[in-house]
């Protein structure tokens, strides 16, 4: 197959030779490996990549990734990391509008009519930068001889893969996991990998997010053996009976083999202090549906986020250890009941931020100790829940809050604020997706890819559609297939607010966003059908979050209001070099010479950009404390 | 308390001066308000104090459009000035003792008390008038009342106080109130205590603004250890000690005055931190939270323009 640069153009096309999303497990080579998290079958592809960069696609380095091509000019580049924050490509922030506001007029493709499918609007953009990434390796000699995939966490916002210059596959939505088998194209000794990231596709009207607009390799990115037997995808249902009492646990298993499904699989359940409560083994096969209960459970909530661990092990007929695959396993319940949302049987309470991933040095390529950081800050100061604003995190967050009892609104990669609102008024009239066909496919893999990626979280409480994206048929199929994959989970999406046509068919919950407390409590106050959550409230601009009682007092009053998420919890803005005193300052929007520009709307944190806490905090710890 | 040691008052012909063992205080007629204000050979003043009606916008207020309602404040905290001055002296009202009114006097008159009070009118329209009394006594304890007579039709106000300016920075201050930075709708959080703050800290908003406001307190003492007197080689730390008359009040101990953190887009654009900025207010308008686009703070934490408002405190006398 060749790749297409017309693929950027179409938004019908938006993976191509991906492997299927699947969950975020992990296999291990032995057991010794699985309980220090360090698996011989993944060697790590961070670090310094050869880069070129073009302003635009007509002037990028064509056939880069041919190995006889000449990259003697090729700069070098961290992974991961912004190509903005190393010098190329100007930086921009901008909230609502689209970053070509003022330069390019443009209608999505297809939005204006089925005949206008907007051919050459990225694919020949003169502002369409591009990176073209190389990387050399050689397989460690773990992965050698097996199936090796590549695993790309976060690439923004479209990326063609090449391996030994044979074309790979392509790829869009940024913050979710992108994998390609490279197995065909592997040779011994030294390997050329090779990306060519556009900052530019279809996928830019889908990533509208209120952010910083950054392009490149921004996440992790790693060569994943999978041995002769492999769990390609684990689903872990922890449920809990009527009584609260007997946890009831499925787990369906997909394997895969190098050559032939044969050997055994082995399933335990182990409780955290290493007892095993349950054990079974069985002939491994393609699809494998285990089940078993658990008398007197430890159930999983936020002040004791009690997590059983399962660990799958895979032999091969002679009995030799294949694949270990661990995995935290949290039994709770979310559910409605009359009307009320409750967690194990309790009504639940949601102290909740909005975060977008962001360190002040390195954008949104945040790190372990920024995310310890937040966790300590989270527990500190009552905060409960988290929305992940508005796209999926780093995995490893995921893992912290299941670990830290921290109740997540899963939100994929989904924002068009520009397309239905402009000047704050409600104008839909080019909205995407809508209910046009040719852009449900793209919205129906970003839920699928975030659903398959995090199912197996407790934390997870919900599935957020996606941000400010009015609603129509695409969005009720993003609601309809998380409900059809997942019935043991909530969806939640505020947009519908604004297109009430679709209130039965999208969200299980009312969402909106900085209501008056005086609007919410009219809502809650006329039977409502759906209980009241604030997906974003508490707008922390500058020096904010007064009046916070207002919102919390209406949390004894009615039980259907069910608290919030504070907008947000940490500001954009980026450490950078005064150009008169040569002194590290903080900069956010509009200081790099970026128009059109939404300024300092970059910083409405809990913390400062340097994750030092603002004043208000201890408003919120207050507040927070008083339901927790 | 109790006090039997009469105040010296010299009667000038362009300031009234009060002193008494380790204090010496001078009120300018000509200046329009408390020119000096000297304990133990300090100086604490840089230039007069002064109504306050301003705070630097924050984000909320250029949201919500507040700052361009109540921008008159603005004229008003820098461009108020004093219209006149009156003299009582244990407890009677004197005519101005100016020349030839003043020539009656001696080089050793004393009290009991003296107030002066200075009454400033507004550049707003209508104008409309603060009164600031402060009341001497022979301890040098000084009551200082600071009154807001509001008038029909002005604008509500982004705070009122006393604002004074020291001539050096501060090395810091202490307080009986609440922990943090807190706001009239946001001070639940505040947990009351003593504390003590180093420096004189700006908080870093990415774009400066209105900040470091302190409420419920019982008294603030500002230390500082520089002067501006050639004469005064001594750098050992000083204090001067706000406390509350009849009812607690807030304040702000800043670097700087809310026209110096309006006027910066960036924390560096800040001048070099060069005094302190005491303000004590009898009213502060909430911060607001519920957006940042139009919300308006809650009724009940708006500071109305058309009512009185008051601030009473004392400035301690010496020991």
């Amino acid at each position: 197959m060749k790749a297409e640069i017309s693929w950027l153009d179409d938004p019908q096309t938006f993976r191509v030779n991906q492997l299927p999303a699947h969950s975020d497990h992990r296999g291990y080579a032995t057991v010794a490996e699985a309980q220090n998290q360090q698996s011989s079958l993944v060697q790590s592809l961070d670090g310094a990549w050869e880069f070129a960069f073009a302003q635009d696609p007509q002037h990028r380095p064509v056939g880069f990734y041919q190995p006889d091509f000449d990259r003697a000019d090729f700069d070098r580049l961290a992974v991961p990391g912004h190509i903005e924050l190393a010098g190329y490509g100007q930086i921009q922030y901008i909230n609502t509008a689209y970053p070509w506001e003022g330069k390019h007029y443009r209608r999505p493709a297809y939005s204006m009519g089925a005949d206008r499918p907007e051919k050459g609007m990225f694919s020949t953009d003169p502002q369409n930068t591009v990176g073209a990434y190389v990387k050399h390796f050689t397989l460690n000699s773990e992965l050698q001889g097996q199936r090796v995939s590549v695993e790309f966490d976060g690439v923004e916002q479209a990326m063609y893969l090449w391996l030994n210059g044979h074309f790979v596959g392509y790829a869009e939505d940024s913050f979710s996991r992108s994998e390609f088998d490279l197995t065909p194209y592997l040779q011994d000794g030294d390997n050329l990998l090779a990306v060519e990231v556009f900052k530019h596709s279809t996928a830019a009207f889908l990533e509208d997010q209120d952010m910083f607009r950054f392009s490149g390799i921004f996440r992790s990115v790693r060569l994943v053996a999978k041995p002769a037997l492999h769990v390609e995808d684990l689903t872990i249902r922890a449920g809990v009976d009527d009584a609260f009492k007997t946890g009831d646990l499925k787990v369906k298993l997909q394997l895969s083999a190098a050559d032939q499904l044969a050997g055994t699989v082995t399933a335990s359940l182990l409780t955290a202090d290493g007892t095993t409560v349950w054990t079974t083994e069985s002939p491994v096969a393609a699809n494998l549906d285990l089940k078993t209960t658990v008398d007197a459970v430890h159930l999983w909530q936020h002040h004791d986020p009690y997590l059983y661990q399962l660990q799958i092990e895979l032999r091969d007929p002679l009995g030799q250890l294949v694949e270990v695959v661990p995995y935290q396993v949290g039994f709770r319940r979310i559910e409605l009941k009359n009307k009320i949302m409750q967690l194990n049987g309790h009504r639940l309470i949601i102290n909740g931020v909005n975060r977008h991933e962001w360190d002040a040095h390195r954008g949104r390529a945040v790190t372990a100790a920024d995310m310890a950081h937040d966790m300590q800050v989270f527990h500190d100061n009552h905060i409960n829940a988290v929305r992940t604003c508005h796209y999926p995190d780093q995995d490893a967050w995921y893992h912290l809050c299941d670990q830290n009892g921290i109740y997540m609104m899963a939100e994929n990669n989904l924002e068009t604020h520009g397309t239905w609102q402009k000047m704050g008024a409600v104008e839909p009239s080019y909205n995407v997706p809508g209910s046009l066909p040719q852009w449900q496919l793209a919205v129906l893999d970003r839920a699928k890819s975030n659903y398959e990626m995090f199912k197996n979280h407790p934390a997870v409480l919900f599935w957020s559609l996606g941000n400010e994206s009015y609603a129509g048929d695409d969005i009720a199929a993003m609601d309809k297939f998380y409900h059809d994959a997942d019935p043991t989970r909530l969806t939640h999406y505020e947009g519908v607010c604004r297109n009430r046509v679709y209130a039965d068919r999208i969200s299980d919950m009312e969402s909106m966003m900085y209501d008056p407390p005086r609007a919410i409590e009219e809502y809650l106050k006329n039977d409502p059908d759906k209980p009241f959550v604030n997906c974003e409230y508490m707008h922390d601009m500058g020096n904010s979050i007064g009046g916070m009682n207002s919102y919390i007092d209406l949390i004894d009053k009615y039980p259907m209001y069910q608290g919030g998420f504070i907008w947000d919890y940490i500001d954009q803005a980026f450490w950078t070099k005064d150009e008169v005193t040569g002194q590290p300052v903080l900069r956010y929007g509009g200081d790099f010479d970026d128009r059109h520009s939404d300024y300092e709307f970059s910083g409405d944190g809990l913390l400062f950009a340097d994750r030092t806490p603002k004043p208000a905090l201890q408003e919120v710890d207050y507040y927070y404390g008083q339901h927790d | 308390m109790a006090n039997t040691t009469k105040l010296n008052v010299i009667y000038g012909d362009v300031t009234l001066g009060l002193s008494g063992p380790g204090f010496h205080y001078i009120f300018a007629y000509d200046r329009g308000g408390l020119e000096s204000l000297v304990r133990y050979g300090k100086e604490w003043l840089y230039r007069t104090p002064m109504p306050a009606f301003w705070r630097a916008t924050t984000d909320n207020d250029r949201g919500n459009g507040f700052s361009t309602k109540s921008a008159a404040w603005l004229g008003a905290d820098m461009f108020s000035t004093c219209t006149s001055v009156d003299v009582a002296v244990d407890g009677q009202a004197i005519p101005l003792p100016i020349a030839p009114e003043n020539n009656k006097y001696s080089d050793h008159e004393t009290a009991d008390s003296v107030t002066i009070t200075f009454t400033y009118t507004t550049p707003t329209v209508p104008a409309t008038t603060v009164t600031v009394a402060y009341t001497v006594d022979g301890s040098g304890q000084m009551t200082v009342t600071a009154h807001y007579n509001g008038a029909a039709s002005l604008p509500e106000l982004p705070v009122f106080g006393l604002r004074f300016v020291m001539p050096t920075r501060a090395t810091g201050f202490d307080y009986q109130g609440l922990s943090g930075e807190t706001y009239p709708d946001r001070q639940a959080g505040g947990k009351p205590g003593t504390y003590h703050v180093a420096g004189l800290p700006v908080t870093p908003y990415m774009v400066p603004q209105e900040c470091g406001m302190h409420m419920q307190n019982d008294w603030v003492k500002v230390t500082r250890a520089t002067t501006q007197n050639n004469a005064d080689p001594d750098h050992q730390p000083f204090s001067l000690t706000f406390a509350q008359a009849d009812q607690p009040f807030a304040f702000s101990c800043l670097p700087y005055t809310p026209e110096e953190l309006e006027n910066a887009t960036h924390m560096e654009e800040l001048p070099l931190a060069r005094r302190t900025v005491l303000t004590i207010y009898g009213a502060t308008r909430g911060v607001g939270g519920i957006d940042s686009w139009g919300a308006d703070v809650e009724p009940q934490y708006h500071v109305a323009g058309d009512a009185d408002h008051e601030v009473k405190f004392v400035i301690a006398g010496v020991e």
